[in-house]
């Protein structure tokens, strides 16, 4: 490791711009194995939310024969209330948890953003506003407030579902990102780039969200994060419409239809949750791990 | 000198704190002309910052003006007022903030290149690294794809100098440009920032707490001495260095620590009436020196502010002993 | 008989990219009453060095080899071999270190009495009374009004003030050696001014010796008896405050009084050293000052050159170069460098 940390930046020969910025990125993240191993397990559970289903067939014939079955070679963690292989639900259960998480982390980055800058430059009044909005907002209880809404409007696409995450989630990164541009605005290389009249938008473009990368995308997984842990928290519930295949609602139908009570279940109800916690556990140390690689001094 | 390319015409600067207003630069006035070198002298609090940043054009003056080619650059608009901030650039103190850390030193220095020249791809890099060259970073190319945390601090200044002339100024306010820099290399920053005044015809304005530092940058210019918002002294360098008229600059100069130890150990010093610098919020009534000043007379100096006046020698003052008495206070004080 | 003799300490912090070796072969004696100087840039190893004898480094610094003698003509030991309990006794009583008088050289929650409070108990002097009636005299004789001070917080204080604390608190103890990193580097020039008389006065009077680190040389000036000037971690030359002034040997002084302006006299010719410092990871062969050095043969990167005695038994410079230095300054007599090589 020492060695490639050494030679690499010595070297001569030109990559490809993308490319060697990827060499880089990868260079960075193995300083901190938490990180790597955080790195390892997002692309794992990607790749079986997102490229699995195309290799492995749907398993979704309801068999009465197998219910509640041992975990054997054909069902490596046993089958479901309906006699369906448990494995086969995890590969086709994280599609639709872990894109509503993205979305509903994008949503909420996005509001932060937008609404955190222009409070932090425009400032007076409309600052006041939106910090006050974001103070109510921050004080409501989310979960329950997010039972509430999910009772009422019942979001049958996962867009609706993360667009109601969404707005649960921006006001801790609002006040983070203000925080950040009201600090930056008075950097003396901010203050430079005004001064060599180079535009508002080379200033916020350029000069200030590059100095707020590493907040953003670290704000963006911990987003992700939360917004599973509330789709587990009403799916299992049983608060929105239960279609599709998902991890959360393995977890209802496990939950509910007894395999509590069936000695031969216990990988069956850990399935999920463990696909659940080993996600979340990944990216939390992605994040991690990306905070070393986001800090310009540690560059070679 | 001609007619001043830039001026602060009784400009003053008021905070509002919790505590009260504090009037951190009270009606200065400072005339500069072309291809002029000025420092801006004082301890720390006296407005000397307020004041670079409000003749950069950076801060508004609470009241008064500033003038470029005498128009009001506070009544400007639109491109008037862009081509004002332009032609005044700021050199910052720290060069580990001045400039940008995610950004190396090209990325930094072509955008202004790119909307104000148009010089982009092959003509950007030629005036990049001709940039460079006049800042003395050689070669050009080991600087240009590096990031600021790669330079060392005097590196750093001359990239931020380099950046400052990517649009031609007509005035450069260095603030403190060289306190974060090691003693080693200050007189080369020094140098660099005065080449610009003789050969390019830059106006430069140094703000430093350090008379040395002044006294050889602004040798063919003038400095300005600040004491709680006030200038109480402006003249020639030289008379101001070895024949100080206001008793403020008399005790700074007297109190400065030599590099030799005969002239450091024999020095005459003032000895001031008092140790601790009165508050902003809580300043005292006619001259904000007399309850130090040892020429300070009761009924005279805690009643009426004095102005800056005329002294022989083309030196302006502000002190009532040393105007009626028509003689520098170092005189008067016998530490010539 | 020196109060405190260093032979041959090389200290040496570790870094993912390799040690540093930020101190190297330092010797020098510290007399009764004696302040000495310690110039250089800025990671010329002098601040290590001077935290280093008191063992205060950070946890990635290691002593890799030499020794650290103190004698005050009752005890005498090598600080290198104290243990834990005994180095603490020996870091205030004996021998109390200034640091720079930034806020954070307070605890921001306590008001100067229970700092002092807090410094002696940390180092056995339990009777409130006696480290009140100690506390009261030292903030005397740092002029400073105890009544006023002592209910302040650390915040309420100028840092003219703050400087006096600490100097005051360093005393507590009444140790044989004070230890100064910068003391006046953050002050206004008439609050410098005083700090500085206030060190001249309380040496005359308590007797302690001093080693002060700065790398402003108009202070070394003031209140320096002896020099050392240090470059890549190690001291390149040794001498008494005069003759390192008006009579450099080493290039690398030179270049150090040639860098500085002067408010009086002539301004005479002002330069930079050009360059800059080596990588204390890779030290190149030879001299380390050899890229900047004017004065440089081929025969300088034989080896690093040692310390050689140069005009007086007193004087002492690391540069085979010494006697080229002497006659590019032509006169030995009391003038600035930079005048001479006008």
């Amino acid at each position: 490791m020492t060695a490639l940390a050494t030679t690499a930046p010595r070297r001569e020969t030109r990559l490809p711009a993308p490319l060697a910025g990827t060499i880089e990125f990868l260079r960075m993240m193995s300083r901190k194995p938490v990180g790597l191993i955080g790195l390892i397990g997002v692309l794992f559970f990607l790749f079986l939310a997102y490229v699995a289903p195309f290799f492995v067939p749907l398993q979704d014939a309801v068999d009465v024969t197998a219910i509640y079955a041992k975990p054997s070679f054909a069902h490596p963690l046993g089958t479901d209330f309906q006699g369906r292989d448990v494995v086969n639900q995890i590969v086709y259960g994280g599609g639709d948890i872990i894109t509503t998480a993205i979305l509903a982390a994008l949503f909420s980055t996005l509001i932060a953003i937008t609404f955190g800058s222009i409070a932090a430059t425009v400032g007076g009044r409309i600052d006041s506003l939106i910090l006050a909005i974001t103070d109510v907002a921050l004080t409501i209880p989310q979960l329950i407030l997010l039972i509430v809404i999910a009772a009422i409007f019942r979001p049958s696409s996962f867009f609706a579902l993360a667009v109601i995450l969404a707005l649960l989630q921006w006001p801790a990164l609002l006040r983070q990102i203000r925080a950040q541009v009201l600090s930056l605005k008075e950097r003396d290389f901010v203050e430079a780039a005004r001064s060599l009249d180079l535009g508002l938008l080379h200033i916020i473009f350029r000069e200030m969200l590059p100095n707020m990368r590493s907040y953003i995308v670290i704000h963006f997984i911990i987003a992700m994060t939360l917004a599973i842990y509330a789709q587990a928290a009403i799916m299992f519930l049983g608060l929105v419409p239960l279609s599709g295949k998902n991890w959360a609602i393995m977890l209802y139908f496990a939950y509910n239809q007894g395999a509590l009570f069936f000695k031969d279940s216990f990988l069956y109800l850990m399935g999920p949750i463990m696909a659940i916690a080993l996600f979340q556990l990944s990216l939390v140390w992605l994040a991690s791990g990306l905070e070393d690689v986001f800090n310009p001094r540690l560059r070679n | 000198m001609s007619a001043p390319l830039i001026e602060l015409d009784r400009v003053s600067r008021t905070y509002t704190t919790p505590a009260g207003t504090i009037t951190a630069v009270d009606d200065v006035s400072l005339q500069l002309g072309e291809s002029e070198t000025i420092c801006i002298v004082g301890e720390s609090g006296c407005g000397k910052t307020t004041t670079g940043r409000m003749l950069a054009g950076l801060l508004r003056p609470s009241s008064g003006r500033l003038l470029f080619e005498g128009a009001d650059v506070w009544e400007k608009k639109g491109n008037d007022l862009a081509r004002f901030r332009r032609a005044v650039q700021l050199v910052h103190q720290d060069p580990y903030a001045s400039l940008n850390p995610t950004r190396t030193i090209a990325q930094t220095l072509a955008p202004p290149l790119a909307k104000h020249k148009k010089a982009h791809g092959r003509a950007a890099r030629a005036a990049m690294t001709s940039l460079l060259e006049r800042v003395g970073l050689t070669p050009p190319a080991d600087f240009l794809l590096k990031y600021p945390h790669q330079l060392s601090g005097g590196q750093r200044q001359r990239v931020s100098i380099a950046r400052a002339l990517t649009v031609d100024p007509r005035v450069i306010v260095a603030d403190e440009a060289v306190s974060m820099v090691d003693v080693s290399i200050r007189i080369s920053l020094l140098d660099l920032l005065h080449n610009l005044a003789t050969e390019f015809h830059v106006t430069t304005v140094l703000i430093t707490h350090d008379l040395a530092v002044a006294r050889y940058f602004a040798r063919e210019g003038r400095i300005a001495v600040m004491y709680l918002g006030k200038v109480v002294e402006l003249a020639a360098t030289e008379p101001l260095v070895s024949d100080p008229a206001h008793p403020y600059s008399t005790a700074l100069i007297a109190a400065i620590p030599e590099a030799d130890p005969t002239i450091t150990r024999t020095k005459k010093r003032v000895a001031l009436r008092g140790a601790e610098v009165p508050s902003l919020l809580n300043l005292p009534p006619g001259c904000v020196f007399h309850p130090r000043c040892p020429l300070s007379e009761p009924g005279l100096c805690d009643v009426v502010v004095p102005t800056l006046g005329d002294l022989p020698g083309g030196r302006s003052v502000a002190c009532h002993v040393a105007l009626r008495e028509r003689q520098p206070a170092a005189e008067l004080l016998g530490v010539r | 008989m020196p109060v405190l003799s260093v032979r041959d300490l090389s200290i040496e912090y570790r870094t993912r990219r390799g040690p540093v070796q930020a101190v190297r072969d330092v010797t020098f004696d510290l007399e009764q009453a004696e302040t000495i100087a310690i110039i250089g840039e800025s990671g010329s190893g002098k601040t290590t060095l001077a935290v280093g004898l008191i063992r205060l480094s950070p946890r990635s610094a290691r002593v890799t080899k030499g020794e650290i003698r103190y004698d005050d003509g009752k005890r005498a030991f090598d600080v290198l071999s104290l243990d834990a309990e005994r180095l603490r006794r020996f870091r205030w009583a004996d021998c109390a270190m200034v640091f720079q008088a930034a806020l954070s050289a307070f605890n921001p929650v306590i008001n100067i009495w229970e700092q002092f409070l807090d410094t002696a108990r940390a180092h056995g002097m339990g009777d409130k009374h006696k480290v009140h009636d100690r506390t009261r005299e030292l903030l005397d004789l740092v002029h400073l009004d105890p009544k006023r001070v002592l209910t302040a917080y650390p915040h309420e204080l100028s840092g003219g003030m703050r400087q006096r604390v600490l100097i005051a608190m360093a005393l507590l103890l009444d140790p044989r050696i004070v230890i100064l990193d910068e003391p006046t580097t953050a002050l206004d020039i008439l609050t410098q001014r005083a700090i500085i008389d206030l060190l001249r006065e309380l040496r005359g009077r308590l007797g302690f010796s001093t080693i002060f680190i700065s790398h402003d040389l108009s202070i070394a000036a003031e209140l320096a008896d002896r020099m050392l000037t240090m470059y890549a971690g190690r001291v390149v030359e040794r001498a008494s405050v005069d003759d390192l002034f008006y009579r450099p040997r080493h290039p690398y002084s030179v270049g150090l009084m040639r860098a500085v302006p002067r408010v009086s006299g002539a301004v005479g010719s002002v330069v930079s050293i050009p360059g800059s410092p080596p990588d204390l990871i890779r030290l190149p062969r030879g001299c380390s000052y050899y890229p900047r050095c004017p004065f440089h043969i081929d025969q300088c990167l034989a080896e690093d050159p040692p310390l050689l005695r140069v005009d007086t038994p007193n004087h002492e410079a690391a540069c085979i170069r010494w006697e080229a230095v002497a006659a590019a300054l032509g006169s030995d007599a009391e003038a600035p460098v930079a005048e001479k090589l006008a």
